[in-house]
């Protein structure tokens, strides 16, 4: 029932979130573009939340997971388009990849963990760049127009608008195209993935190795591949999200590699609640919301960026969700102690 | 020698060109209560750590039941059946009391990994029976709902030992189990540790020579990372060498 609960509620929040930000100045597109990057961040969250790792190097996955997808379509099988296997090859290889840095980088702990994963995302960043016979070096993959979405006998093109109907304040479904119920849909399935995870034995053990990770070993638990096993799926997600953004897109260029891509998963986790399930996506929405409205609006636009950053890290150090949370958790110690008798002088 | 449980042959830990521990040919048999004792500095903690995994010794071997596992790592050997409590009760402290030996009864269960993303611990009726009966060990079943940072000290350790006895254990390395502790809560460890001498093979550093002389079966003293000594309580006592090591260090120790 509670499952049923959590995914009638959040369908139900996928579904009215396009038409809540309109009237605060959203285009149609970015709801979309929203959904997409908050799967990346929900699957940054697992490392940095759930597992205690904080990588600067997400935008290595996220920008190759895009490179594979293009070019599945546009290089590898151009006379037989197909996105599903675009999504498949681009998630496949980033998963791979993601398995081979994590067996380097999860032996390292803190700064060091940090600065490994961002030394390999510049070297994939640099991979990227000059590889210009793939890649097209600094101008990127550009008009790979995505293939329809086959779903058994149906073939549907993404990019059809949904019919008018004029919602007043709210804007126009029109304004929607199929790829926000496709990329809602996906997102569900990445949240609901993630409840089951961190509910599970491998969520349970995950946090017992971040809150005390020499006791895990000494009780029989392997860090080393619990962490692994985190920063795979974390990569694949962000892969995942890469390749969507790529297909969506329809282009890719090196700054989806770049350190500034990194640091924005680990700004939008922050901001919205590290340790939270909507907490990444949270973020996610209201910084890139800013990004983009605000900074149509005025030039300071990464100024109030950093001023949100600051406030949230000094006022609300868990996030808005974390604090929320971390509130009510407050209120039941406060009334345990009201209810146990003066222990301390 | 054959009915050692565990062995070391020639174990050394060099830091650099400082010799932690040395020539050390240990072996405890089955069912006993050994105590290591020696003056602070004397290389207790790091013999121990080499035991349990924590730190890979730099000479010697390691034999567990005839079992070389001087390159085995921690986990494994917890699974092998080594348990250790740590001199700083080593908890989880944002946990219940229960769920602390929860986990280890789960990394019991299930080895040291297990990919399930889906499935909840809360299936597995043994790792709740595990724990329960490690907390009835130790006396803390009351405080099984209790967050276990909040512990008294002394419960955190009886905690500490409750977490090593839910790995199922067939040694138990304990690391100054009552250091620290108020009279009372000493005497109520020393009842703890004779009754789990009983289950299983009990290997203990402490400081306090009351309580090892009267529970211990036998006696290791190691001095500047040695084997100074080894022998029954009242062969310890009476032995000069062991006498002058303390007395011509620190005099804490009152044997």
């Amino acid at each position: 029932m509670k499952a049923l609960r959590f995914y009638a509620l959040t369908a139900l929040g996928l579904a009215v979130f396009p038409f809540v930000i309109h009237p605060l100045g959203g285009y149609g597109g970015l709801a979309t573009q929203i959904l997409i990057v908050g799967i990346a961040t929900i699957g940054f969250n697992l490392l940095l939340g759930y597992a205690g790792l904080l990588s600067y190097g997400q935008a290595m996955f996220y920008g190759v997971g895009g490179y594979v997808a293009l070019l599945t379509v546009s290089r590898f099988f151009p006379q037989y388009p197909n996105f599903w296997l675009a999504i498949f090859l681009a998630v496949a290889f980033v998963t791979l990849m993601a398995l081979v840095i994590g067996m380097l980088v999860v032996r390292l702990y803190g700064i060091y963990f940090a600065l490994l994963t961002l030394a390999f995302a510049q070297m994939f960043f640099f991979i990227v760049f000059k590889w210009r016979d793939l890649t097209q070096g600094d101008d990127g993959l550009q008009g790979i127009s995505s293939p329809p979405l086959t779903l058994g006998p149906w073939s549907i093109d993404l990019t059809t608008a949904f019919p008018a109907l004029d919602l007043g304040p709210f804007g126009n479904l029109s304004d929607l195209h199929y790829w926000y119920a496709f990329v809602a849909v996906v997102t569900l399935g990445v949240l609901g993935l993630m409840r089951a995870l961190v509910a599970s034995q491998f969520g349970e053990t995950l946090g017992a190795i971040r809150e005390n990770e020499e006791r895990s070993a000494l009780v029989g638990f392997d860090p080393r591949r619990y962490k692994l096993a985190a920063f795979v799926i974390a990569g694949a997600l962000t892969g995942l999200s890469g390749a969507l953004r790529g297909l969506y897109e329809t282009s890719i260029a090196p700054d989806a590699l770049t350190v500034e891509t990194s640091g924005n998963f680990v700004v939008y986790t922050v901001i919205g609640g590290v340790k939270t399930l909507f907490g990444p996506l949270l973020g996610t929405g209201l910084v890139m919301y800013l990004q983009n409205v605000i900074s149509a609006k005025t030039d300071a636009w990464r100024l109030i960026e950093g001023i949100i950053f600051v406030a949230v890290i000094v006022f609300l150090p868990g996030g808005i969700l974390g604090t929320f949370r971390r509130k009510s958790a407050r209120t039941e110690l406060a009334r345990a102690v009201r209810a146990t008798p003066e222990s301390a002088p | 020698m054959s009915d050692a449980i565990l062995e070391t042959k020639g174990l050394g830990k060099r830091f650099g060109a400082f010799a932690a521990n040395s020539d050390i040919d240990f072996s405890v048999r089955e069912g006993e209560l050994r105590a290591v004792i020696g003056p602070n500095g004397a290389g207790k903690t790091t013999f121990f750590n080499m035991l349990s995994g924590i730190t890979p010794a730099t000479d010697g071997e390691i034999y567990f039941l005839g079992e070389r596992i001087t390159q085995l790592a921690g986990p494994r050997r917890v699974a092998r059946g080594i348990a250790k409590a740590f001199q700083t009760a080593n908890i989880y402290p944002d946990e219940t009391v229960l769920q602390n030996c929860r986990l280890a009864a789960l990394a019991h269960v299930s080895g040291s990994f297990a990919l399930e993303v889906f499935r909840s611990s809360r299936r597995l009726a043994e790792v709740d029976r595990v724990a329960h009966e490690a907390l009835g060990l130790v006396d803390l079943a009351t405080l099984a709902g209790a967050r276990a940072g909040d512990l008294s000290h002394g419960d955190k350790k009886r905690l500490d030992i409750a977490i090593a006895l839910a790995t199922k254990p067939r040694i138990l390395l304990l690391d100054e189990p009552v250091a620290g502790m108020s009279l009372e809560e000493v005497n109520k460890t020393d009842t703890l540790i004779r009754g789990l001498a009983k289950r299983m093979t009990v290997l203990l550093i402490e400081h306090d020579m009351t309580m090892i002389m009267g529970i211990s079966d036998s006696i290791t003293v190691l001095h500047q990372g040695k084997i100074l000594a080894e022998g029954t309580p009242a062969e310890i006592r009476a032995n000069a060498r062991v006498q002058e090591a303390y007395l011509g260090g620190h005099t804490e120790g009152h044997v």
